[in-house]
């Protein structure tokens, strides 16, 4: 089991820089393909987004295992170095992105599918080439975001602000503090969320460290137990003495006072809170919410089959007095079956990720998942399956993809239903 | 009551229910979705095709599917049975279950009628058509959430 977690770890590792990359050439792409009037370049960028939103997927679940990993099984012994709230910071950017991701992704998708269904003319209808540029250029904001944050994880020199332990505070916004008294009278004053500017000796060096005030209602309750200056994220601040200067390294004749303790690497920190956990609260927490998700899931599943069935079938030799660009005209029944049931399925791993991540059935279902993004494609951009007229005979190409997609999706429909049973969940 | 418990307890139903095994109770249900999977794929298409969202895809071929249909509802009427069978006095005092039969059994009467009305050699008329395929819809969506919440609604006494 643990080696399933270390695996989709290293798995997240691998596929955190694909979807950033990714949208990045996609981007350029679609902007060249709009300068330079080229419809092969704007398609090219669409199956990019697409295919980029897809793998996203795995990317996105493969990051809880990579958390679950750092964190061990009761997620308070991060080890030195990586902070629970720059997960929770990293996870929450990566879900808004993710979701603006799949919308982008879908939309992408219908685009494509777009431009074959007029066969006569070579132009999109008007609506959806906008809604594709500016959504995936919202995306590539908030995925930079992410990205930004996931790195500051495991490498946490990038984090600029932030006290460490043995850093020594000698002034707040410019005015000395000399005790802990004046410590605290100088963060109460200063709004919370602002940001505040300390001078601090670190490393035998006077630097400015800025930090953002903490939230006024948290900073309340951990004042309460410590009375220090818990609006910085401080456990405990002392006046500096001799000896603990010597106990820390620190010159002789520094003043100001000693940063004994801070927050980050435990349990003390803001692990409960953020976006997606509150989602997962809410997933959870009310008894309507589960049993309707997985009936829409189940609905859901009915539209994709909707297109594996007719589709499929007609590649493999039923209905062949029907041509494929008439089946053709069922395939977003499917893929918005498929954004039914990706929005329900987010929602059950958001609600209780662990009967996932330790699940190795589910990462199955993910593999399979991301089979069926690629193999679509083919029933979108290959001529040799847009051509197969009324009455005739698909080729072999088209009922190989055909075949395959009825297993995969099989397979999905397989493991999905197998997490309680050859799995753990519930 | 008694001949539900009896039903309950005999060595089939114990086996589908208690033996653990990826053939009894899991790989049932997994065919009874499969099942599902067909037969509601199929007839949303055939529904929306009614309803003109396909304007592409003619009606009439669509028949062609009706078998497969039929032997996926068979497949389900049979899993389905087994299924109950191993939790019958559970399942059959709970009025959630009377209301999935209740939606299944108009849902078969409608589908006849469209195979008889819309496929037969005398087409109604396209209202009555429209009418026939959003009642699909409905008694399959009305199916599907009455199964889905037996897991959830009116756990009876035994």
């Amino acid at each position: 089991m643990t080696q399933i977690l270390e695996n989709s770890a290293h798995v997240h590792l691998l596929l955190n820089h694909v979807p950033t990359i990714g949208f990045g050439i996609g981007l350029l792409l679609c902007l060249a393909g709009f300068v330079g009037k080229s419809d092969v370049l704007k398609r090219t960028s669409f199956v990019i987004f697409f295919l980029v939103a897809v793998v996203a997927i795995a990317t996105f679940v493969s990051g809880n295992a990579a958390e679950a990993v750092l964190a061990g099984t009761g997620r308070t012994d991060f080890p030195p170095g990586v902070s629970p709230a720059a997960i929770r910071a990293h996870e929450d950017a990566a879900l808004l992105a993710f979701a603006l991701m799949e919308v982008t992704g879908f939309f992408a998708w219908l685009a494509l599918w777009q431009w074959r269904r007029v066969p006569s003319s070579s132009r999109l209808p008007g609506w959806t080439l906008p809604i594709v540029v500016v959504l995936s250029v919202v995306t590539f904001g908030l995925m930079t975001r992410a990205a930004e944050l996931g790195g500051e994880i495991n490498h946490p020199e990038i984090r600029e602000s932030g006290l460490r332990q043995g850093d020594v505070i000698q002034t707040v916004n410019g005015h000395p503090v000399k005790d802990n008294d004046a410590l605290n009278a100088a963060t109460v004053a200063v709004e919370p969320g602002s940001t505040v500017s300390l001078g601090v000796v670190r490393d035998s060096k006077l630097q400015s460290v800025s930090i953002a005030i903490a939230d006024a209602v948290a900073a309340s309750k951990r004042a309460e137990r410590t009375n220090e200056a818990a609006s910085l994220n401080v456990r405990r601040t002392v006046l500096l003495t001799q000896e603990l200067a010597a106990q820390y390294g620190l010159k002789l004749g520094v003043e100001g006072l000693l940063v004994e303790q801070v927050y980050e690497q435990g349990s003390q920190g803001p692990v409960d809170t953020g976006i997606a956990r509150a989602v997962g609260l809410y997933v959870t927490g009310r008894t309507w919410v589960w049993p309707t998700c997985e009936t829409l899931h189940f609905v859901g599943l009915c539209m994709l089959f909707t297109v594996v069935v007719i589709v499929d079938l007609r590649m493999l030799g039923m209905i062949r007095s029907v041509p494929y660009s008439a089946v053709y005209q069922l395939l977003p029944i499917g893929m918005l079956g498929f954004g039914i049931n990706l929005t329900t399925g987010i929602l059950f791993f958001l609600g209780v990720p662990s009967q996932y991540v330790h699940n190795p059935v589910f990462y199955w279902k993910m593999v399979f998942v991301v089979l069926g993004g690629i193999n679509i494609l083919y029933f979108m951009l290959v001529d040799e399956a847009w051509s197969i007229g009324a009455g005739e005979d698909a080729p072999f190409s088209a009922k190989v993809a055909a075949a395959s997609a009825i297993f995969i999706w099989a397979a999905v429909l397989f493991c999905g239903h197998m997490l309680p049973f050859i799995g753990n969940s519930f | 009551m008694e001949f539900l418990r009896a039903l309950e307890t005999s060595g089939f139903s114990v086996w589908v229910r208690e033996s653990g095994s990826l053939w009894s109770f899991p790989g049932i249900l997994l065919v009874h979705t499969y099942g599902m999977g067909i037969m509601v794929g199929v007839i949303l298409a055939v529904d929306l095709s009614i309803l003109g969202l396909v304007p592409a895809l003619p009606l009439a071929p669509l028949q062609k599917f009706f078998p497969l249909v039929w032997i996926a509802f068979w497949l389900n009427a049979i899993t389905g049975t087994i299924l109950l069978a191993a939790d019958a006095t559970t399942k059959l005092t709970n009025p959630d279950f009377g209301v999935k039969m209740g939606f299944i059994v108009l849902a078969v009467i409608n589908q006849r009628m469209i195979q008889k009305r819309l496929f037969g050699e005398k087409p109604s008329p396209p209202a009555t058509g429209k009418a026939l395929a959003w009642m699909s819809i409905a008694c399959w969506l009305g199916a599907i959430t009455a199964g889905r919440l037996l897991a959830y609604v009116g756990t009876a006494v035994k």
